[in-house]
Order: structure tokens, then C-alpha cells, then sequence
């Protein structure tokens, strides 16, 4: 299989005054096309630091990170952003939804700044939040919405534009039990049908579900293992959440 | 290219869309900060509605002088020297109205015309001061003196000094109220004249009635108000297929002449013409022109200075927004336009209730003095008024757009 994130030595240091943070320190990991990758560590120990970095968000200190064998390192601004939109994409603890906009228009930005015509907006927005369980739902505002249903709108809008790499950073961090074990429900199922998922967080529940996890300690990596992912108990129908 | 272009034209879209929920979200505080705009727009606006007025009622005004022509004086109508330089001037006489007629090819007609302030009495009633215009019969041409009814003055009055009058509405209704004049005896000072005719009426010249006024031949004048020591002005109307530039040099040519001015001499008369107040009017208009601008300008600014000012506010309260959009692909480019045109649209809200109240302001002041309102002016403040959106918006707005992504999504 080919691989689709390569990082090699990456280190990140937050400079708060005199006093250096290291959050990274001399990361090398690799993650193939289609993995469903879980990265765990204790709070503080580099984990949303290390997203924001495979995110192209961020940029390390030192070390080469390839995206498709390409190196972030020397790409601009703009290339980063059409990165951002069209490649990765990525989920939020927090949701990060326009509390204004409906959920169709939340999940068609993406789509505005890939400069999409309406038409194939439309077709493809629909199909998105359908594939969350949503498509009733399109008219609502986050606030007429559940947790679950909120974080699935964020979902749909991740995916909206074909990302070959899904992130999220502790996607049910906010969310109860319950509803959380639908959001890995759906990320199982994004899986199966081709996706490449990294997924950060701090409870075991949420890692079982994945083919790998990969444990953070001060910025290291303290282990890197493959597991049996837990199965989804049923195909339990998503959208009645 | 068409698609990079379409994809510009989307995310204008989304911009307006954008601006237009967030001036929702905030009304009371888009409609304050756009106050500045609004008096910036108000002022500039009234100041131009008041000048165009003043531009056109000074044309209308100065346009029965005639555009071709000229009047030749001991004094120019417009001057920076000193007095006494014109003072000690030979006066124009009638003799050398008569040289100039004689000789002159480029005019249509000219006449001569002498003034004297007189009471004028029809039974008991008195108008203490009236014009008194001594001319001739060509006048009514070269001066646009038309009577409405009855007769002008002819050369056959004028040779014979005859005491006929015509006068103007305002001495008709003045001195006769409802009865026809014609016929009728007047005084002027202690001389009995016969009314023969009604002039057309003349309007106003700056604040004076150009209708108070009686017109008798200069024969007349000169035999009943006296000839020695009256300055003569020569009013001369030139040919269609002359230009006014030829027709002055003419007669300058022919009074240096008939003046006995050697080569070198400078002239001791002047060729008045219409353009000559014209210019007068422009560098005095120039003052309210240029205090116009500073005070709008200094409006537009302060409101500029507020724009930039909610504009860094909404930039700091949306701080997160802009990480966000970031985070799903926003270019710099998209989050600059972005409050770009929020930042305009504020402005051009605030653009539009000033024309819209400085037109209101137009129509009340219209009672007191002459306004005018011209569409391209509505468009011009409500584009300038975006232009200061775009100058004061970009600040904000950059620095919106160079945020870094996780520094403004940690902002929530
Ligand atoms: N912007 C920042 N400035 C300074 N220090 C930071 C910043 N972001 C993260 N850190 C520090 O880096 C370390 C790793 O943070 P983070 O990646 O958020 O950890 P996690 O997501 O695993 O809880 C922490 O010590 C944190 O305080
Ligand atoms: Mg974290």
C-alpha cells in the first residue's frame, strides 16, 4: 500500500517568552493509504499538536513531513490552504460549525472555496450529509441540532470535498457515551468504504475501534501497535440519532 | 482562467453573503458606526447640491448679458488694481459710439446706453429710486429688451429727445395695478413722459429685480438728466460667424483709434463680456468648493476611522471564524475579501441614508436657495463611500487574513 503521511525527526518547540515548550521531539511515524489510525497519550503529551502538524495547520520546528510524498515543508500559503480543502479534512472537538448557517450551508463552505458551481454544491452537499444520516436535517441550525447530530454535520462537511485523510482531535470529547459510540460508527463505516481515518484521543473505548494506535509520552512516540478493532455491535441505523 | 474567474465570482458572493449576516447580527452597531459615513455623505452631498444650485442659478442669471456680447466701458466689471487707476480714465462718449458703429464689421447691432437712478410718479403714487435706461431702438436686440405690448422706443423719438417711456413689469404693477398703461402719463423726477410700451420680463440679477426699470431714448435722457460728465457704455452684439475673441480685438482696434492711443499706450477702456464674471464667480465659488471638501473629507475620515475600528472589533470577535475557514481551506484572499466587503457594505449603507437624507435636506433647502441634486452624484457618494470602506477596511482585514489558523481557533 502507498503511503500517504511520512514523518521523519519532527519536533515542534513553543516559544512562550524565555521559556521553550517542546511539544514535539524527534516524531518519525508513517501511516498507509487506508488506515484507521488512533493516537493516544495522556493530556499535554503532543497529541493535537501532532494533528495540527498533519493537518498542515502547523508548521515543526525541524523535521520533513511528505503528504503524498509531497514535502508541506516548502509549499505557500496557498498551497497549504488548497491542502486544507481539497485533501484533509478535518474534525473538531469543539465542532467549529457557524452557529448562523443551516448544516447545508456549513458543509457547502468547504465547497465555496473550491470555487465549486452551485449545482455540483448542491449534488454533492446532499450527499454528504446523507452519508452522516442527516439529509432531513439540512435546513437546521446547530443550535436546533444534538450533540451527535452537530459533530455529524461536521463530519459531512470534512468530507464534502473527497478528502483522501480524515482528522479528527478527540471528535467525541464533548460528546456522552451514547452518542459517542454512533460518531465511531459512522467513522468504522467511513473506513470501510476507503477512507484513511486518524483519530485522536484519550479513551481506550473510542482507540478499540481502530487498526493502530499510536502512543504519545512529552512529544515521543511511546509505542506503535496494530489490534483487532472492536466490531460495531449492529449496523445500528445512524440517522434516528 | 474562466474557472479561477467563476471561483472569484463565487467567493464575492459568499463575501456579500457573509457581510450581510454578520451587519444582521450586529444592526444597532453597523447602523452607529456608519454615522460617521452618514454625515460624511450628508455634508459633502449638501455642499455639492448648494453649489450646482448656485452654478446654474448663476448662469441662469448672468445669461441675459449674452454669451456674444460684449460691453465696452470706461470700467472693467472685474478688476485688481486700484481704483483711481480707471477713475482718472476718459469717459466713453457718444461720439465714439457713433465712430464704432460706423466702422465695426463683426457685429450684429449695437447701441449705447447711459443710466441714471430717478423717482417716478403715476398720480399719487411714488417709486423713489428706478433704473432709468437711456438707449436706442436697436437695444431691444442687443440687450434681449423686447416689450411684451405696446412699442419700443424709435429713432424717430430719439432724434426728437420725445418723452415716451417703456417700462418694466415691476413699475406696471406698481405704479398702475390693473390698468393698462399704455397711453397713460408718468413722471420721472419732474418730466412728464407717455408709457408706449411693456417690457418682457427680465428676472432677477443677484437679489435686484432687472424689472424696476424705465426705458427712454438716450436723447432724452441726455436733454432731461443732463450729458456732461455721463459715462456712456456701448453694448455690442456680434455676427453669428464671429467669434467673440475676433469681435473683442475688432473693437479694440477701432476705441484705441478713436481714442487717439499711441502703439505703446495701455488701454483705457474696457471690453466687458459675460466670461468675465464667469471667472470671478469660479474663484469665489473655488473658497466654498475647497471648504466643501476639507469638512467632507474630515467626515469621510473620522468615519473611516470608525469603520476600522468595528471592522478590528468584528476581526477580534470572529477571531475563531477565521481559523475555522482557514482550517477547511480559506485562502488569504477569500478571509481579505471577506471583511473587505463587509467593510464596504457598511460603508455603502451608510453612503446610501446620507444621499437619501441630504436629498430630503435638498428639497427643504430648495425653499431658501437655489439646490440641485444630480444622479451622478448620488452614484458618486455612494462609490466613494465603498472606495472608503475599501481604504479603511484594509487593515482590518489583513490582519484577519494573516492570522495563523491554531492561534485563532484556540480563540473560542
Ligand atoms: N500555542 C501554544 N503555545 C505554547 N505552548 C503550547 C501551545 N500549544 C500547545 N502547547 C503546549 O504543548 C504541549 C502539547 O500540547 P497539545 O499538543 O495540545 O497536547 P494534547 O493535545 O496532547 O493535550 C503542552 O505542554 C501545551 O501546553
Ligand atoms: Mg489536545
Amino acid at each position: 500500500m502507498s503511503k500517504i503521511i511520512q514523518l521523519e525527526a519532527i519536533s515542534k518547540i513553543y516559544e512562550i517568552g524565555d521559556i521553550k515548550v517542546p511539544a514535539l521531539n524527534g516524531v518519525d511515524m508513517e501511516i498507509d493509504e487506508g488506515e484507521y489510525v488512533s493516537i493516544m497519550g495522556p493530556s499535554g503529551s503532543g497529541k493535537s499538536t501532532l494533528m495540527n502538524l498533519i493537518g498542515c495547520l502547523d508548521t515543526p520546528t525541524s523535521g520533513t513531513y511528505l503528504l503524498t510524498s509531497e514535502n508541506v515543508g516548502e509549499m505557500t500559503d496557498n498551497e497549504l490552504a488548497d491542502i486544507r480543502n481539497r485533501r484533509i479534512g478535518f474534525v473538531f472537538q469543539t465542532f467549529n460549525l457557524l452557529p448562523r448557517a443551516n448544516a447545508f450551508h456549513n458543509v457547502e463552505l468547504p465547497l465555496i472555496y473550491a470555487g465549486m458551481s452551485k449545482d455540483d454544491r448542491q449534488e454533492k452537499v446532499e450527499y454528504a450529509l446523507e452519508k452522516v444520516g442527516l439529509q432531513d436535517r439540512m435546513k437546521h441550525k446547530p443550535n436546533e441540532l444534538s450533540g451527535g447530530q452537530r459533530q455529524r454535520v461536521a463530519v459531512a462537511r470534512a468530507l464534502v470535498n473527497d478528502p483522501s485523510l480524515l482528522l479528527a482531535d478527540e471528535p467525541t470529547g464533548n460528546l456522552d457515551s451514547a452518542t459517542s459510540y454512533e460518531i465511531m460508527d459512522l467513522f468504522g463505516k467511513l473506513h470501510s468504504s476507503g477512507n484513511t481515518i486518524v483519530l485522536v484521543t484519550h479513551e481506550e473505548d473510542i482507540a478499540a475501534y481502530s487498526h493502530r494506535v499510536v502512543r504519545l509520552l512529552d512529544g515521543r512516540i511511546s509505542s506503535d501497535e496494530k489490534q483487532e478493532p472492536r466490531r460495531i455491535a449492529s449496523s445500528t441505523v445512524i440517522a434516528s440519532a | 482562467m474562466g474557472r479561477k474567474i467563476r471561483g472569484a465570482g463565487r467567493a464575492l458572493w459568499e463575501g456579500l453573503i457573509i457581510a450581510n449576516n454578520a451587519l444582521m447580527a450586529n444592526k444597532t452597531r453597523a447602523s452607529l458606526t456608519t454615522l460617521g459615513i452618514v454625515i460624511g455623505v450628508v455634508t459633502v452631498t449638501l455642499m455639492m447640491m448648494i453649489i450646482q444650485g448656485l452654478n446654474k442659478s448663476f448662469q441662469d442669471q448672468i445669461s441675459f448679458l449674452g454669451a456674444k456680447t460684449v460691453y465696452v466701458q470706461r470700467w472693467p466689471w472685474v478688476w485688481d488694481d486700484d481704483w483711481w487707476k480707471y477713475i482718472n480714465r476718459p469717459r466713453v462718449t457718444m461720439d465714439q459710439y457713433e465712430q464704432l458703429r460706423e466702422r465695426i464689421v463683426g457685429a450684429e447691432e449695437i447701441s449705447p446706453m447711459a443710466w441714471t437712478g430717478r423717482s417716478a410718479t403715476y398720480r399719487d403714487k411714488t417709486l423713489d429710486r428706478v433704473s432709468i435706461l437711456g438707449t436706442q431702438q436697436q437695444h431691444a436686440i442687443v440687450g434681449s429688451t423686447l416689450p411684451e405690448y405696446g412699442r419700443y422706443i424709435t429713432d424717430i423719438d430719439d432724434r426728437s429727445a420725445r418723452r415716451v417711456a417703456v417700462i418694466g413689469v415691476d413699475v406696471r404693477d406698481r405704479l398702475f395695478g390693473p390698468l393698462d398703461p399704455i397711453g397713460r402719463n408718468i413722471r420721472i423726477a419732474s418730466k412728464v413722459y407717455t408709457v408706449v410700451g411693456i417690457l418682457e420680463e427680465q428676472g432677477n440679477f443677484f437679489g435686484d429685480s432687472r424689472d424696476n426699470i424705465i426705458i427712454i431714448p438716450i436723447e432724452t435722457l441726455f436733454t432731461d438728466f443732463g450729458r456732461v460728465g455721463r459715462d456712456v457704455m456701448i453694448a455690442v452684439k456680434g455676427r453669428d460667424d464671429v467669434a467673440v475673441e475676433d469681435l473683442v480685438d475688432e473693437i479694440r482696434a477701432i476705441m484705441r483709434g478713436t481714442r487717439n492711443l499711441k502703439p505703446l499706450d495701455e488701454d483705457n477702456f474696457a471690453i466687458n463680456r459675460q466670461e468675465a464674471l464667469s471667472d470671478l464667480y469660479d474663484t469665489l465659488t473655488g473658497g466654498i468648493y475647497a471648504a466643501g471638501l476639507i469638512i467632507g473629507g474630515i467626515s469621510l475620515l473620522v468615519g473611516g476611522i470608525g469603520i476600522m475600528n468595528i471592522m478590528l472589533v468584528s476581526v477580534t470577535e470572529r477571531t475563531w471564524e477565521i481559523g475555522m475557514r482557514k482550517a477547511i481551506g480559506a485562502r488569504t484572499t477569500h478571509i481579505l475579501w471577506q471583511f473587505l466587503v463587509e467593510a464596504m457594505m457598511i460603508c455603502m449603507l451608510g453612503g446610501t441614508v446620507g444621499i437619501l437624507l441630504a436629498f430630503a435636506g435638498g428639497q427643504l433647502l430648495k425653499q431658501a436657495m437655489p439646490a440641485v441634486l444630480p444622479l451622478w452624484l448620488a452614484g458618486a457618494a455612494v462609490l466613494f463611500s465603498a472606495v472608503v470602506g475599501l481604504l479603511f477596511g484594509m487593515f482590518p482585514a489583513a490582519k484577519a487574513a494573516r492570522m495563523d489558523p491554531i492561534q485563532a481557533l484556540r480563540a473560542q
